[in-house]
C-alpha cells in the first residue's frame, strides 16, 4: 500500500476523530482522562485502521461475513418458567442449530426478575435468508422456543420477519476476530487440519 | 418442431386445481424452440392512458388454460410498482406488496450483490430508475408470428399520447437453440402441483402451486402474504428481468487459457456447467459429450448426485449443481424446493462464436433478458444471488462463486474435484454482467381488467 501518499489526508481525520475523543471525554471521571492522554498513542492506531462499520442487512451489524443478532424480547405469560426449564433439560445441546450451519453461537439470558429473555447470536450472512427454511424444515422446534415469547406469531407467519426485526437491536459496535470464517468453513478447515495430520503421520 | 412438442409435460388425466383461465400462459408455458419475441418497456405518462392501453391489451393475453397449444403469439404483461403508481393503484393496496418489490430491483443492489461491474450505475437506460412501468414480451414460434403480434401491440400503443416506448430488444433462437455461450439452456424447470401436466423424468416431485402462483398454499402449507385486494392478487405473481450482457470474448479466452485441446476446452465448459453444451448431464455422460442425451427430454434431467457426493463428475460448483443442489449434502439447513424459479431465458444478439476472444467481443451487444417468475420472486432471486450465486459456503467450497453467472472478485477460482487430487482453475472472470433490472407483478387476467378499469374516485 501506498501509505504516503494517503499519510496527509488520514492523519487530518485521526487528528479530527481524536479532537472529537477529547470532547466526548472532558466531563469524564478523572481516571479515564488520564488513561486517555497516557494511551493516545494507541488510540491513533485503531482510529486510524477503522474499516466502516457494516450492516447485516435490516437490523445488526456485520464484519467480514459474521454478523450480530441482539434481541431483547418481553416473555410471554409462564414463558419464562418454560424456556428455563427446557434449557435446563436441554444441556446445552442444540442439535437444531448444528442442523442450520449458519450459527456460531447462541446466548440465552433471563432480564429484569425473568421478564425478559435478552437472545445474542453471531452467524453467517443475513439472518432472514433461511427464515423460510426453517418454516418447512424445522418449524416445530422454532415454534417451541419462540412460543414463550410476547406476540411471537408463530413461524408460518408472514409477519414472523417483521416480528424478529421489531425485537432486534443492532449492536453498537460488533468484533469478529476471523471476520471470514463461516461455519461450513471452519467445519472444513478442522478436517483439513486432521487430514493434513493424518498425511504427515503416514510419512513419518 | 411444432409449440404441442416442446411443452414442458405429458398431458394428464389428473384436474387441475389452479385456475388455469386466471393465470397468464406464460407461467406456465414455455418458450417455444426455437423462439422468437420482443421485450417492450412502457412508461405511463398519463394514468387514463395506461389504464386504457391494459383494456386494449388484456384480450391478447393468453391464459394458461390452453397452455399446451399455442396458435398464435402470445404476450405476456407485467407491471412495476411505479407502474402501479402511476395507474393510479390505491395507496391502500400499493402498501400490501412486499417491500422489495416496491422498492424495485436497482434499490436492492444491497441484498442482491449487484456490486462493482453488476452496481445499477453502470446499467443501461431505462433500466433502475422507476421509468419502466409496463413490461410487455411477446413469444412465438416463427419469425412471422413475432412480427405480427408486435404489429398488433404497436397498434394498441399507437395514438396514446400517455403511454411511451421507452425500451424495445427484440429476442430469438440462435442456431441449435443456444445460450451465449453456445449451451443449450432452461432444461431443468420445477414441476408445479396442479398445473395439469405430469412432471418430466428428473424434475423431482411437484412443488406446491402457491410458491409460484399467489393464493394458493406454499410449501409451508400456507398460502403467501398476497397484495389486496384479493382479485388483484390472486392468482397473479411476481417476474424479474435481469439484463445481462454476455462477455463471449472472456470466456472464450478463459478456455483457451486453460485448455490446451479442443477436448479439454470442451470439458473446462462442461465442467462450469454441470452439462455439455448438448445439455447432456456430466452426471449421466461424466467422460465424453452425449448429444442424443442432451437433445431426449425424457433422459437429460433424470438424476441425482448421490453416486457423485464429492463432484468428481459435476463439481459442487458447477451452474446447475448451485442452481438445483437436488439430493447433494449443503452445509446449511436448506429446502431446496422453496428456492426454485420458473425460468424463461431470452437471448439477444448475434449466436456464440467460438472464435471470439478479443476485448471488443465482449461488448458485442449479446446477452440475456433472464426472466424469472415467482410468489416470491424477489425474495428467492435474493436469497439465490447471496447463498447459490455469489457464495460456496453452502456446498463446502468457501469463497467461490457461480462460474456462469456469478460476480467474480479479482484472483477468483473454479474447483473441480477430481482423483487423485482436485484441479484449481485460477482467474475465472464474470461472464455474464448485469445490465438492468426490474421486477414486475404479473396479474392475473382479472387483475388486469380490474387495473383496467380502475376510477379515480378514492
Amino acid at each position: 500500500m501506498a501509505t504516503t501518499q494517503v499519510a496527509p489526508s488520514q492523519n487530518a481525520k485521526v487528528e479530527e476523530k481524536i479532537q472529537k475523543v477529547m470532547e466526548l471525554y472532558a466531563d469524564a471521571p478523572e481516571l479515564g482522562k488520564v488513561a486517555l492522554k497516557n494511551g493516545l498513542e494507541g488510540l491513533k492506531q485503531e482510529l486510524a485502521a477503522a474499516g466502516g462499520a457494516q450492516s447485516a442487512g435490516r437490523v445488526g451489524a456485520r464484519q467480514g461475513k459474521v454478523s450480530e443478532l441482539t434481541g431483547v424480547v418481553p416473555f410471554a405469560k409462564g414463558g419464562a418458567k418454560r424456556l428455563r426449564g427446557l434449557l435446563q433439560l436441554m444441556e446445552g445441546n442444540f442439535q437444531g442449530a448444528d442442523l442450520v450451519g449458519s450459527v456460531h453461537d447462541m446466548r440465552f439470558v433471563f432480564l429484569d426478575n425473568d421478564t425478559k429473555l435478552l437472545f445474542c447470536t453471531a452467524y453467517d450472512g443475513e439472518w432472514d435468508a433461511y427464515i423460510d427454511d426453517f418454516a418447512t424444515k424445522i418449524p416445530n422446534a422454532m415454534d417451541i422456543l419462540l412460543c414463550n415469547c410476547e406476540g411471537y406469531p408463530g413461524i408460518h407467519s408472514p409477519l414472523v420477519k417483521d416480528w424478529i426485526a421489531k425485537n432486534q437491536i443492532s449492536a453498537e459496535a460488533w468484533y469478529v476476530s476471523s471476520p471470514n470464517l463461516t461455519v461450513p468453513e471452519t467445519r472444513r478447515l478442522e478436517r483439513v487440519g486432521k487430514a493434513v495430520e493424518e498425511f504427515l503421520d503416514k510419512l513419518e | 418442431m411444432s409449440v404441442q412438442d416442446t411443452a414442458d409435460g405429458n398431458p394428464s388425466t389428473q384436474a387441475p386445481a389452479l385456475d388455469l383461465h386466471e393465470l397468464q400462459a406464460t407461467v406456465l408455458r414455455q418458450r417455444p424452440a426455437p423462439y422468437f419475441g420482443t421485450h417492450v418497456l412502457l412508461t405511463v405518462g398519463e394514468r387514463r392512458a395506461g389504464r386504457a392501453l391494459l383494456r386494449r391489451l388484456t384480450p391478447y393475453v393468453d391464459s394458461a388454460a390452453g397452455w399446451r397449444i399455442a396458435a398464435n403469439a402470445w404476450l405476456a404483461v407485467g407491471i412495476s410498482y411505479t407502474g402501479l403508481e402511476a395507474l393510479g393503484v390505491p395507496k391502500e393496496s400499493l402498501q400490501s406488496f412486499p417491500e422489495a418489490f416496491c422498492a424495485g430491483m436497482a434499490a436492492r443492489a444491497r441484498q442482491l450483490r449487484d456490486e462493482g461491474l453488476n452496481d445499477p450505475k453502470n446499467w443501461d437506460p431505462p433500466f433502475g430508475k422507476g421509468q419502466v412501468h409496463i413490461g410487455l414480451s411477446a413469444f412465438s414460434d416463427s419469425e412471422d408470428k413475432r412480427r405480427r403480434v408486435l404489429e398488433m401491440a404497436r397498434q394498441q400503443v399507437v395514438g396514446f399520447s400517455g403511454v411511451n416506448v421507452s425500451h424495445m430488444q427484440d429476442f430469438g433462437a440462435q442456431p441449435g437453440d443456444l445460450n451465449p455461450l453456445g449451451y443449450k439452456d432452461g432444461i431443468d424447470q420445477p414441476a408445479i402441483e396442479g398445473s395439469g401436466s405430469e412432471p418430466l423424468p428428473g424434475q423431482g416431485r411437484p412443488i406446491k402451486a402457491g410458491e409460484f402462483i399467489l393464493g394458493y398454499p406454499g410449501e409451508s402449507g400456507v398460502p403467501l402474504a398476497m397484495p389486496e385486494p384479493e382479485i388483484l392478487g390472486k392468482n397473479g405473481t411476481y417476474v424479474g428481468l435481469r439484463k445481462y450482457q454476455t462477455r463471449v470474448g472472456a470466456f472464450n479466452r478463459f478456455l483457451r487459457a486453460h485448455g490446451r485441446t479442443q477436448e479439454e476446452r470442451e470439458m473446462l465448459a462442461a465442467k462450469l456447467v454441470g452439462r455439455w453444451r448438448s445439455g447432456a448431464p456430466l452426471t449421466l455422460a461424466p467422460d465424453a459429450d452425449d448429444p442424443a442425451l442432451g437433445k431426449d427430454p425424457q433422459r437429460n434431467n433424470l438424476f441425482e448426485y448421490s453416486n457423485d457426493p464429492r463432484g468428481r463428475q459435476a463439481p459442487l460448483g458447477c451452474h446447475i449443481r448451485r442452481m438445483n443442489p437436488r439430493d447433494s449434502a449443503l452445509s446449511r439447513l436448506t429446502d431446496v424446493n422453496i428456492h426454485r424459479l420458473i425460468r424463461r431465458g431470452t437471448t439477444y444478439g448475434p449466436p456464440y462464436d467460438e472464435n471470439a476472444i478479443s476485448k471488443e467481443d465482449d461488448e458485442v451487444p449479446r446477452g440475456a433478458y433472464f426472466l424469472f417468475i415467482s410468489a416470491k420472486a424477489m425474495t428467492t432471486i435474493e436469497f439465490l444471488q447471496q447463498e447459490w450465486i455469489n457464495d460456496g459456503n453452502f456446498i463446502g467450497i468457501g469463497d467461490e462463486r457461480d462460474p456462469i453467472i456469478g460476480l467474480q472478485e479479482e484472483g477468483a477460482t473454479f474447483t473441480i474435484p477430481a482423483e487423485p487430487v482436485r484441479h484449481r482453475v485460477h482467474g475465472i472472470e464474470t461472464f455474464n454482467v448485469l445490465r438492468g433490472g426490474e421486477y414486475f407483478f404479473m396479474p392475473s387476467l382479472s387483475a388486469l381488467q380490474w387495473l383496467g378499469e380502475l376510477g379515480d374516485e378514492r
